[in-house]
């Protein structure tokens, strides 16, 4: 490689940066950024807080439910609680603008709730937690998925197995 | 009138605008000529290797990666496999076959890297920046397929975590070919260019019996006429059936180091080539997260820089009971000694480079 031609290469081609903060910054489909959270579907087993290695996520019990928090901050980014969630409730973005300022340093969190409800069956209140459908044969229709979600873990277990019981 | 005395003491680093790694030297020089080297460690001792017997195991193949950002795939990889060892598995052939893809990429980014900063230290600043430019399309892999710059994420016991598709794979074929080109350019100047030649040709020399004195491993002990290779000499992943070729040198000096390191990285896109080819359909890992039970293990693999070893003892906690590894830094920076041996000042940086020292993963 002879440096002139080096030179010429470089000169028709422009620069190879990105243009970026001028212009957007191409971000690959995989990247691995900020993670979210989704209550809905969460089924509060904890194994993201478990796995997660920076103590990022952190469970606490809150007067009308379960928190969830996520602190961007602390977070490396490595994906662990996305791959062994067995939901996919918490999930990584590709955003990756996550700069600010010094002052706003704790509001870099992300928060979520799975509040409580009154068990459709024996009025306990317990989570709303999304349920456990793996393994469950034949699949739950939707309308006994949003029944089995209104109960209570006690009502939940006696649901599925009248459920298997039933010929 | 007043005399320089003719020998005196030089500190060279911890930090030190040529020393890409905080490591201290204290030179002892006679004119311009090094006549004792003293090597001073652990300037970046952060207590990782305390830290792993705090975290599970799922979480130690996170820490891990973040030992070294080099070497980054290595680290979980290693422990990986000790961990697999204790249990008794056998990860499934796909993810063999990732692993590799995954580690090649690696060393692919680590090599070029590596002959960049030769360039740097030489002063040769155009020749620093293409190099490193040629190094950004193994950095937009790792970003498209792994989604992140430095640390892959790839590897989970048992398995590998990311899958291939059509679309990143013909993303990396597509790479692949556009760096094959630009590394043979690359070799070709190194080859000819008379400022790198000046510059490195019998300069920090290590004979082969001074290598194997060191035990020194890795390129530096392939540019000595030592063909060690782990991937050749104890297979694991998915080498064995790959055309892997050991590339051995046999001057020991600056240039060789820098050659052996390009050959390893055209190697690495030879073997990403046949790993694509033979890529069987199947699981990427154990259907189940393994527990591991208490036992003890050994493993290692070749890492960009060399040899890396892991030692692994478990109990019944979550938490491993004893995390060990000895990188390939440690054995090369011995061999300093003899190539810095009547060196001139002017060399050091450039020979000190040429062990490709990971400072951060030998002092942890
Ligand atoms: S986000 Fe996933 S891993 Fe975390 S508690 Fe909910 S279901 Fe479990
Ligand atoms: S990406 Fe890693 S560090 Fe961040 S929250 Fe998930 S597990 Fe924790």
């Amino acid at each position: 490689m002879n440096v002139l031609s080096l030179l010429g290469r470089n000169l028709t081609q422009g620069p190879y940066t990105e243009p970026f903060p001028f212009g957007p910054a191409p971000t690959a489909k995989r990247f691995r950024g900020r993670v979210t959270f989704d209550a809905a579907t969460c089924e509060g087993c904890k194994i993201c807080e478990r796995v997660c290695p920076a103590g990022a996520i952190r469970f606490s019990k809150a007067k009308d439910g379960l928190a969830f928090a996520v602190w961007h901050n602390s977070c490396v980014f490595c994906g662990n609680c996305e791959f062994h969630c067995p939901t996919g409730s918490v999930h990584q973005t590709t955003d990756w603008h996550l700069a600010h300022e010094q002052a706003r340093k704790y509001a870099m969190v992300e928060f979520g709730l799975i509040p409580n409800q009154t068990c459709s069956e024996c009025g306990a209140t317990a989570l709303a937690t999304a349920p456990s459908l793996r393994g469950i044969a034949p699949p739950l229709s939707a309308e006994e998925a949003v029944t089995l979600k209104s109960l209570c873990p006690k009502c939940r277990a006696r649901f599925l197995k009248a459920r298997r019981a039933k010929p | 009138m007043s005399t320089v005395p003719e020998t005196y003491t030089i500190p060279v680093g911890p930090l030190h605008v040529a020393l890409e790694e905080p490591m201290y030297f204290r030179i002892d020089v006679h004119g311009e000529t090094v006549t004792h080297v003293d090597i001073n460690a652990g300037h970046v001792h952060r207590g990782i290797e305390y830290l792993t017997t705090k975290r599970t195991m799922l979480q130690n193949v996170v820490l891990t990666e973040r030992i070294c950002s080099l070497c980054s795939n290595s680290h979980p990889e290693t422990f990986a496999m000790a961990a697999e060892q204790i249990a008794g598995i056998a990860i499934p052939e796909r993810a063999a076959m990732l692993r590799v893809v995954a580690a090649e990429v690696k060393r692919i980014a680590s090599n070029l890297f590596n002959v960049a900063l030769l360039a740097h230290l030489v002063g040769y600043e155009t020749l620093f920046m293409h190099v490193m430019q040629v190094r950004e399309i193994a950095q937009d892999i790792k970003e498209t397929v792994f989604g992140n710059r430095m640390d892959l994420g790839a590897i989970c016991i048992g398995g590998v975590r990311y899958d291939l598709d059509e679309e990143t794979t013909g993303f990396l074929v597509a790479a692949l070919d556009r760096l094959v080109p630009e590394i043979e350019a690359i070799v070709a100047t190194y080859r000819t260019n008379g400022s790198i030649l000046g510059r490195t040709r019998d300069v920090g020399v290590l004979t082969r019996e001074q290598g194997l004195a060191c035990g020194v491993v890795g390129p530096v002990a392939r540019a000595s006429g030592i063909a060690y290779d782990v991937r050749a000499v104890a297979p694991y992943a998915a080498y064995d059936r790959l055309p892997l070729e050991v590339h051995v040198l046999t001057d020991g000096d600056v240039w060789s180091r820098a050659m052996i390191r390009l050959a390893e990285a055209l190697t690495a896109i030879d073997l990403i080539r046949a790993c694509l080819r033979d890529l069987p359909d199947g699981p990427t890992r154990l259907a189940e997260t393994p527990d591991i039970p208490p036992g003890r293990a050994i493993a290692k693999s070749e890492a960009p820089r060399g040899e890396l070893i892991y030692y692994l003892k478990t109990n019944d906690n979550p938490q491993p009971e004893r995390v060990k590894w000895r990188v390939p830094t440690f054995m090369n920076w011995d061999a300093l000694r003899f190539m810095l041996a009547d060196a001139k000042i002017a060399d050091i940086a450039i020979i000190v480079n040429s062990i490709d020292p990971c400072v951060s993963c030998t002092e942890r």
